[in-house]
Formats: C-alpha cells, structure tokens, sequence
C-alpha cells in the first residue's frame, strides 16, 4: 500500500532535481568545482562497479520474470464429465491423501466420476484463463458448450467454505440445459455435501 | 553519485509500482495506455542513472523527459485520489443516515405498527 505514495514521492524528488540541474546556470560567483548535489563524473571505478552491478541486475529480473513465467502451472482446468450427467458437479481442492490432478496438453484435467463429486490433492487455480468441457464415454469425448444457445454449463462458483471436516476449496458448477437449472435453483441443496456421501443432486 | 541514486530508486520504485498494476491484467482488469508510457519511462529512468556517471547534464534532461512521461500516468491518478478523498457526501445522504440511525420514536421513517 506504501509503493504507489512513495512512488509518487521519489518521481517528485527526481522531477525537481533534473529540472534543476538540466536548466541550472553557473552564476559567476560560483566555484568551477563539483559539489555533492551536482557531482561532476563519476570516476572510473565507480562507473565500472555500477555499471556492471546494474547489468547483473538486469539479466537478473529477466531470467527472474521469464522462469516465473515458464514454471507457472497452467491456469485452465479441462472438465471431463460422464456422458449424460445432470445435475451439480463439485471438485474439492487440497484435500489431502486424495490424488493430484494430472495435466494435458497445458490444461489441468478433472475427470468427474458418476457420482458429479471428485477430491484432489491439487490446488485450486486462480486468474484469467478459459476452462473447457467435455463428455466422455466409452466412445470417446464430445465438446460440451459452456455459452450461448446450446449452454449446458451454469452457475460456475468457486469459494472456500468450513465444514465438519475443516476449511474446503472448491469448485461447482451445474451440467444441464437452461430449463434444467431453472428447475434446480428452486430446490434446496444439501448444507455440507460431506455428511450426504458427496453426492450432489443429480437430475434423471 | 547522488543522480544516479535518484533516478535508480525512482524507476525501481516506479517500475514496480507499475509493473504490479500491469500484472492485474491476468484477471481481466484492462490495460492502460498510460501505465505502459509509465513503464517505458521507468526504463529510460534506469538508463538516465547509468548516464549520469558519465554526463550528469545529459542524464538530467533525459531523466526530465522520462519523469514528464510517467507523470502522464500518475498526476491524474493522484487528482482522482484527492478529489475522492476530499468530496463531501451529499446532504441527502446525511439525512437518510440520521434517519435510519434514530430510534423508532424520533425516526421519520416511524411506521404505524402497533
């Protein structure tokens, strides 16, 4: 919260020092010699250790922000689902002796099971990023619309909650036509999906 | 030494500061043409200090320009902080909050329940 105040501070203090040092005039009553608030050049020493200081400094952010940028885990989550599931599909993160979540193709993939509940060990992925949908059988997968006309995914939510077995993060998400959800937010859901077999309610 | 401390700490400072902003844009949050003035500015800030070991009256005048850059970026921010932070609530306002804090007996908004 400092940084945007002290920002301003220091942009001030170096604004007012090299206007005055870039339309200073020596007056003739002035000494020829340097002073500490307006040095003459460095000496060479000096030159040599900053400038090469600065240099390590450099290729030391960019190699910090280009790894930072590589190692970071992808953001997306590709959602597996049981061909003709209805209903709410919940994952718990950070659940542990659960398995962590593999990853394909740069996206983190969630293979719901039948019953719409899955628990991971993995954490839950924060930012931009753009999750896809899939059914899968025994046949193969088919792309699972999540806007537009044929929107079958809905009422995404992501949180953290505390239940009877302690902090949980999570992420819901309905899986059914806009009629089907319509229907669904009318009725009740469960308080603590730990005390009912982590099973949401599915639609027939 | 004094100009090369002045102008490195300040485009540290404010390429951080920046660079942090920027980095919202990961949640959506829409980039500003002014931060990336902003950003360059810190940069030609960073070389302004390495220049100043050889010619501080150069490294002056591009440190001016850099500085009038980033400027760019942070006088209207600072404008719009002050005018948020001195602008006075409307009395209206006041009044519904007088109203809604009063008991039920000097409440305006008294209902007629028995």
């Amino acid at each position: 919260m400092i940084v945007p105040y002290l920002a301003a501070i220091v942009l001030a203090l170096a604004t007012a020092y090299s206007a005055v040092v870039s339309f200073r005039q020596k007056t003739e009553g002035e000494s020829a010699g340097p002073s500490w608030l307006f040095p003459d050049r460095t000496n060479r020493p000096a030159r040599i250790f900053l400038g090469i200081g600065m240099l390590i400094l450099v290729i030391g952010l960019g190699a910090w922000f280009s790894t930072n940028s590589r190692n970071s885990p992808p953001r997306s989550f590709r959602f597996l689902i049981p061909e003709g599931y209805r209903g709410w599909a919940r994952v718990e993160f950070e659940i542990s002796g659960a398995p962590a979540l593999p990853t394909e193709r740069g996206q983190t993939v969630i293979k719901i099971p039948p019953s719409g509940f899955l628990t991971t060990s993995s954490p839950e992925q924060y930012g931009w990023a753009r999750d896809t949908y899939v059914f899968y059988s025994s046949s193969g997968v088919q792309s699972i619309p999540d806007s537009g006309p044929a929107r079958f995914i809905w009422g995404k939510i992501n949180g953290e909650e505390t239940g009877s077995s302690g902090k949980r993060k999570y992420e819901e998400f309905f899986v059914g036509s806009e009629q089907q959800y319509k229907d669904q937010i009318d009725q009740p859901k469960p308080k603590d999906p730990s005390r009912d077999s982590h099973s949401p309610a599915a639609i027939p | 030494m004094l100009p090369f401390v002045l102008y490195f700490v300040t485009a540290v400072v404010t390429g951080f500061h920046v660079y942090t902003l920027l980095s919202f844009a990961v949640y959506k949050v829409p980039v500003n043409l002014f931060e990336l003035l902003s950003l360059l500015g810190s940069f030609c800030l960073l070389i302004a200090a390495y220049v100043s070991l050889f010619r501080p009256h150069a490294a002056a005048r591009l440190a001016l320009l850099a500085c009038l850059v980033m400027w760019s970026f942070y006088a209207p921010a600072i404008a719009r902080i002050v005018r948020t932070r001195w602008a006075k609530p409307a009395a209206v306002s006041q009044f519904m909050g007088a109203t809604v804090g009063a008991t039920s007996k000097h409440s305006l908004l008294r209902t007629n329940r028995a």
